[in-house]
């Protein structure tokens, strides 16, 4: 039985009906399948730069740049040799011989998509088993594979960790997962939140509505996970979550499509009022002396979802009529200021997108430095206080961008966002989740 | 569905009507002044009059967009189109009955304006947009009722000025001293683009609106003007979204019906 009756229909990034009358549960990280799996596949996937080790290896380039240890070089062909490091470490990984360890060559051998099983995470209390496990295991893999001896195994160790553990992380290294080392997090429960937006668009391959997803997905889930979708807020993340990541009902799709020829901002938000009338979300209140009409709501968590849709469709016209990311943190202000300024009612999230915006774009525009919208995530200093409603927007936003920063999506992102695109449920995550909450749907 | 019409802005004063109608975007701004495409380029001083845009990716057709239902849908500015750079045209409004404050510029230009990012400060708003793009919006924040010579500053840098007293001819201070007042003319004059370059030939913004006009037109509050404390309406209209804010951080299903 569920516990809220809200039901929505699912769509496709296209705006194609999937299934109707879906219990919104169907969706909770709590309960959605294909969620969990995505959870499970952050922590369990982890990339390698093989081809970044070689050349650590070959020029004693290791532990970061310009780090070099002079006179410390060992030319081993790691990229032409990838097939059988693979195997080798595959080997090393699993925990059964049949087991759910993956390992994927890309690239010719430049790259290798790890999979640890998820035994491995199950015997520990921390994320970091899978870069740990991959790090340790492509150690021991060299080692053995070109017959390394104790006198260089050392220079192993750096150019695969880095200057672990000097550093908090593996400064330099050429093992790196979506996760950030738990010391990174800025408080309780942020790990799903500290991935910046580079990698997200670019494991979505920038499609934005799949950017935009995976985005809620982690954020909403990150959500429970920091307790804040739990009681009386449960209700709003989990309506937050399917209409403004999930498309629920087509909103973002047919707000975009609306304003897509020559809509401004502006116009986006009074799209998003007419669908919040048309669908009884919200009733006028009263009628000013000076012909205001103010407006109410019964519901102000469904409400707030509309102005989430609303946001994400709004960043969209903008910065995607721009093709341009720059504009995302503006949008965030003026989205729901004149929203406010339409209704009367509070914008996204109760204000907190708002003051989000305000302080992103000081730091993404020079201002104060910091840096353009790929590198913000939700656990970023300036992005954190939006619950999750803020950060789906810029990783569209990134998405939708032609190339106009400094710092592409690509060069912050590395090899990680390019490998883990390589992962269907996280790269379609909308069409994953639709197909689990609609496998569920009668047991919510 | 109950009849819907966009109301742009609350409030019950005649700066609140002003507000209103320069957000709307049905709303023409008066035109006051005519500055031809190569004076607005030489303000601006990104390019030279005549030079070809500049770009910071090939044009979208030689690019290859990926593929994505959003930019399938989403049609790009002439200037995403062709690729241009972002580059930005700034004000800095006068607090002494300028026609606009710093946030009725973005809250107007993202009423009127596609693909546009705006930035409020105190003293200066920037607004962005890809080259070819910005050279059009800014002719019209240029030309119109919303641009007053003495009282409105095109400046890139060292916009210090809005909050400083006018000076004996009306105009506001500017420390690089791009405009002065032309009394032969009565008019003002830019003798350097907007970061200070000094320009090859002046350019005439025409004559200063006498005070009447500009408290008649401005959409600013001031107590020697018209007090934000007396527009009750909108006092009561801030009140009630910091309440709802409030209440709803709390308990956002205790909200209901108010």
């Amino acid at each position: 039985m569920p516990k809220y009756p809200d039901k929505v229909n699912l769509y496709d990034d296209r705006g194609k009906l999937f299934d109707t009358n879906v219990p919104v549960e169907a969706l909770s990280p709590l309960k959605n399948t294909a969620i969990q799996k995505i959870i499970s596949y952050v922590k369990q996937c982890v990339a390698v730069n093989l081809e970044g080790v070689e050349k650590a290896l070959d020029t004693g380039e290791v532990g970061g740049k310009w780090c070099i240890i002079r006179g410390r070089s060992l030319k081993l062909d790691l990229v032409k040799n990838a097939g059988s490091v693979a195997d080798s470490l595959k080997k090393c990984l699993q925990v059964d011989p049949d087991d759910d360890t993956e390992v994927k060559v890309l690239k010719g051998g430049k790259h290798l998509l790890v999979k640890v099983p998820a035994k491995r995470l199950n015997a520990g209390v921390e994320y970091t088993t899978g870069a740990t496990a991959v790090a340790a295991a492509l150690c021991c893999t060299i080692i053995e594979n070109f017959n390394v001896n104790i006198w260089d195994a050392d220079l192993i160790h750096a150019a695969v960790w880095g200057r672990y553990p000097q550093t908090m992380e593996m400064l330099g290294g050429n093992v790196s997962s979506l996760l950030a080392v738990p010391q990174q997090n800025e408080g309780m429960g942020y790990a799903l939140r500290n991935i910046p937006c580079a990698h997200i668009a670019l494991i979505a391959k920038k499609n934005a509505m799949n950017a935009a997803a995976l985005s809620a997905i982690l954020e909403q889930t990150a959500m429970f996970e920091m307790g804040d979708a739990i009681g009386s807020f449960e209700r709003l993340h989990l309506l937050g979550l399917a209409y403004q990541g999930l498309n629920a009902d087509n909103i973002v799709y047919d707000l975009v499509k609306e304003n897509a020829k020559t809509g401004t901002l502006g116009d986006v938000v009074i799209s998003t009022v007419k669908r919040a009338l048309s669908d009884g979300v919200i009733k006028p209140l009263k009628k000013t002396p000076a012909g205001y009409t103010l407006y109410t709501t019964s519901d102000l968590n469904k409400w707030n979802a509309y102005a989430a849709a609303g946001l994400l469709a709004g960043t969209m016209i903008t910065c995607g009529s721009a093709r341009s990311m720059q504009h995302a943190p503006s949008v965030f202000i003026y989205f729901n200021d004149l929203l406010e300024r339409e209704t009367g009612l509070p914008g996204v999230d109760f204000g907190r997108v708002t003051g989000t915006g305000v302080e992103m774009s000081f730091f993404s525009h020079s201002i104060y430095g910091g840096g353009n919208p790929a590198v913000f995530h939700g656990n970023h200093i300036v992005t954190r206080h939006s619950k999750g409603f803020t950060i789906p927007c810029v990783a569209a936003a990134v998405a939708l961008d032609a190339g106009t920063t400094i710092y592409t999506p690509e060069r912050i992102s590395g090899v990680v966002g390019e490998v883990l695109s390589e992962v269907p449920e996280l790269r379609e995550s909308l069409r994953y989740v639709n197909e689990a909450a609609v496998s569920i749907k009668g047991g919510v | 569905m109950v009849e819907y019409k966009p109301q742009y802005y609350p409030g019950g004063s005649n700066v609140s009507a002003n507000r209103r109608k320069y957000i709307d975007p049905n709303y023409k701004l008066r035109k006051l002044r005519t500055i031809s495409d190569d004076d607005l380029v030489r303000l601006m001083g990104h390019r030279v009059p005549g030079e070809a845009y500049k770009s910071v990716h090939p044009p979208l057709e030689e690019l290859g967009e990926p593929a994505c239902p959003i930019r399938e849908l989403v049609e790009p500015t002439p200037g995403a189109k062709a690729g241009d750079r972002i580059r930005y045209i700034q004000f800095t409004d006068s607090v002494y009955f300028a026609p606009l404050t710093p946030y009725m510029r973005a809250w107007m230009g993202h009423m009127r304006y596609r693909g546009v990012d705006i930035g409020v400060l105190s003293g200066r708003v920037p607004l962005e947009a890809r080259e070819r793009d910005l050279e059009k919006v800014a002719k019209e924040l240029v030309e119109t009722e919303i641009f007053d010579p003495a009282r409105v500053g095109i400046r890139g840098a060292t916009v210090h000025g809005h909050a400083l007293r006018l000076d004996e001819n009306g105009l506001m201070f500017d420390a690089l001293r791009r405009f002065q007042y032309d009394k032969n003319k009565g008019e003002v004059v830019y003798v350097k683009d907007q970061v200070g370059v000094p320009l090859d030939r002046p350019i005439y913004v025409g004559k200063p609106a006498p005070e009447e006009e500009l408290r008649k037109i401005t959409s600013q509050f001031r107590v020697d003007g018209e007090a934000f404390r007396n527009d009750k309406e909108l006092i009561q209209f801030v009140q009630r979204i910091h309440m709802l804010r409030t209440e709803a951080g709390f308990d956002p299903n205790r909200v209901k019906e108010i």
